[in-house]
C-alpha cells in the first residue's frame, strides 16, 4: 500500500464515520420521538410518521455509505474498487426492487 | 405477533443493549441471539423477528463503525470486496431455502460453528500481526492488508490478508444465512477471517461491524417493503443498541484479544447447540 492511498483511506474512514454517526443519531431521534408519542398516546399519525422516518433513515444510512465509497474510489481513479462498490450498490437496488415491486 | 406494551418494549430495548455490546467487541449484530429470543421467548413470528433483528444489525453496524472510524481498524477495501460476495449470497439466500431443508441447514451450520470454535481455541495464542519496528516501520502488506495502532502491544502492527478465496466463500455463506436467518453474518466471517485469513481479531471485528450494515439492509428493505417490519417493536431495539455499543466500547478496548477469542468460541458453541436443538424439534 502506498502512502497516498493510505492517507486517502484514512480520509474515507473519517467521512464514513461521520456519515454513519449522523444517520444513526437522526434515526434514533425520530424513533425516540415516535415511541414517546406512541406511549403518551398524543397523535397516532405523528407517531407513525416519526417511526417510519426513523426506520427509513436507518435503512438509508448503509446505502449512503456505499455511495460515498463509490465517489471516493472514483476520485482516486481506482477502477477496480469503483466497479466492486457499484456491484454492491446494484445488489441493494435489486433488494429494493424486490421489496416494492 | 404479541401486542407491544411498555414492558415488552423494555425487554426488546435490553436485547438491543446486548446486541450492541457484543457488536463492539466481536463485530456481530447480535441477530443470532435476537431471532431465537424474539420467536421462542416472546412469541413473534419468524418474519417479524427477522425484520426486527435485521434493523438491530444495521443500527449496531452504524453505531459501532462510527465509533471505530479513524482508528484504521476497519479494513475498507477488504470489507468492500467481501461485501460483493455477501450481497451475492444474500440475493441467493431465498433460492437456497427452497432447495435445502431447514433442518439440514441448521445441522450444517452447527457443524461449521463447532469446527470454527475448535480452531479458535487451538489458535488462542497465535497472533496474525507483524509488529512494526523502527527497522521496518511499514511492512509490505499488499493491497488488501492493513496497519493499525494496537494498545496491547503499544505499537503499530500490520497484517497481510491470506486465502482470499476462503474469505470470499465465508462471506458468501454469511450473506446467504443473513437473509435466511435474519442475522448479520459476523458469527461466520469474523472467526474465518481471524483463524484462516490472517486478519487480527480486532480488525476482523471492526471490518465485519462495518459490513453487516449493508448485508442486513438488503434483507431489511425486503421485509420493510412487504410490511413485516413493525416500527414500534424495532424502535426500542435500535435505541438499545446505542446504549449497548456505548457501554461495550470501554470494556472491549481494555479486554485482551485472547478473551475476545474465547468469547467468540463460546458463543459459536452455544449457537451450534441452539441450531442442533432446533433441527431436532
Amino acid at each position: 500500500m502506498t502512502e497516498s492511498t493510505e492517507r486517502d483511506l484514512g480520509r474515507l474512514e473519517v467521512v464514513i464515520g461521520r456519515l454513519l454517526r449522523a444517520g444513526v443519531l437522526a434515526s434514533s431521534l425520530c424513533l425516540a420521538c415516535g415511541l414517546i408519542l406512541t406511549v403518551a398516546g398524543i397523535s397516532r399519525t405523528m407517531a407513525q410518521m416519526a417511526l417510519s422516518a426513523g426506520l427509513l433513515v436507518l435503512l438509508a444510512t448503509p446505502v449512503a455509505r456505499v455511495i460515498v465509497s463509490v465517489a471516493e474510489y472514483l476520485r482516486e481513479r481506482d477502477w477496480m474498487f469503483v466497479s466492486l462498490t457499484l456491484g454492491v450498490l446494484l445488489a441493494l437496488a435489486g433488494s429494493a426492487v424486490a421489496a416494492f415491486w | 405477533m404479541p401486542p407491544i406494551t411498555v414492558s415488552l418494549a423494555l425487554v426488546i430495548f435490553a436485547a438491543g443493549v446486548v446486541a450492541g455490546g457484543l457488536g463492539v467487541a466481536l463485530g456481530l449484530g447480535g441477530g443470532i441471539f435476537l431471532v431465537p429470543f424474539l420467536t421462542l421467548g416472546l412469541g413473534f413470528s419468524f418474519k417479524s423477528a427477522a425484520a426486527i433483528s435485521l434493523t438491530t444489525v444495521i443500527a449496531t453496524s452504524s453505531a459501532v463503525a462510527s465509533a471505530r472510524a479513524g482508528k484504521h481498524l476497519m479494513n475498507l477495501r477488504l470489507g468492500m470486496l467481501l461485501e460483493v460476495a455477501t450481497a451475492a449470497g444474500s440475493l441467493l439466500g431465498g433460492i437456497t431455502a427452497q432447495i435445502v431443508a431447514e433442518s439440514v441447514l441448521q445441522r450444517s451450520f452447527g457443524v461449521v460453528a463447532i469446527t470454527v470454535a475448535a480452531v479458535m481455541f487451538a489458535r488462542l495464542n497465535r497472533r496474525n500481526v507483524i509488529i512494526c519496528s523502527i527497522d521496518n516501520p511499514s511492512p509490505e502488506v499488499g493491497r488488501l492488508g492493513g496497519r493499525f495502532f494496537e494498545a496491547e502491544s503499544d505499537c503499530y502492527v500490520a497484517y497481510r490478508v491470506k486465502r482470499l478465496p476462503l474469505a470470499l466463500g465465508a462471506s458468501f455463506v454469511a450473506g446467504n444465512l443473513s437473509s435466511l436467518l435474519g442475522i448479520g453474518g459476523g458469527i461466520i466471517k469474523v472467526p474465518v477471517l481471524n483463524a484462516w485469513c490472517g486478519v487480527p481479531m480486532r480488525a476482523a471485528a471492526a471490518t465485519s461491524a462495518l459490513m453487516i450494515g449493508v448485508t442486513a439492509t438488503g434483507g431489511a428493505i425486503i421485509y420493510f417493503g412487504h410490511g413485516d417490519l413493525q416500527p414500534v417493536a424495532a424502535a426500542p431495539a435500535v435505541l438499545g443498541v446505542q446504549l449497548g455499543s456505548w457501554v461495550g466500547m470501554s470494556v472491549a478496548q481494555r479486554a485482551p484479544v485472547k478473551w475476545l477469542k474465547v468469547l467468540m468460541a463460546v458463543l459459536l458453541i452455544v449457537v451450534a447447540g441452539l441450531m442442533f436443538a432446533r433441527s431436532g424439534s
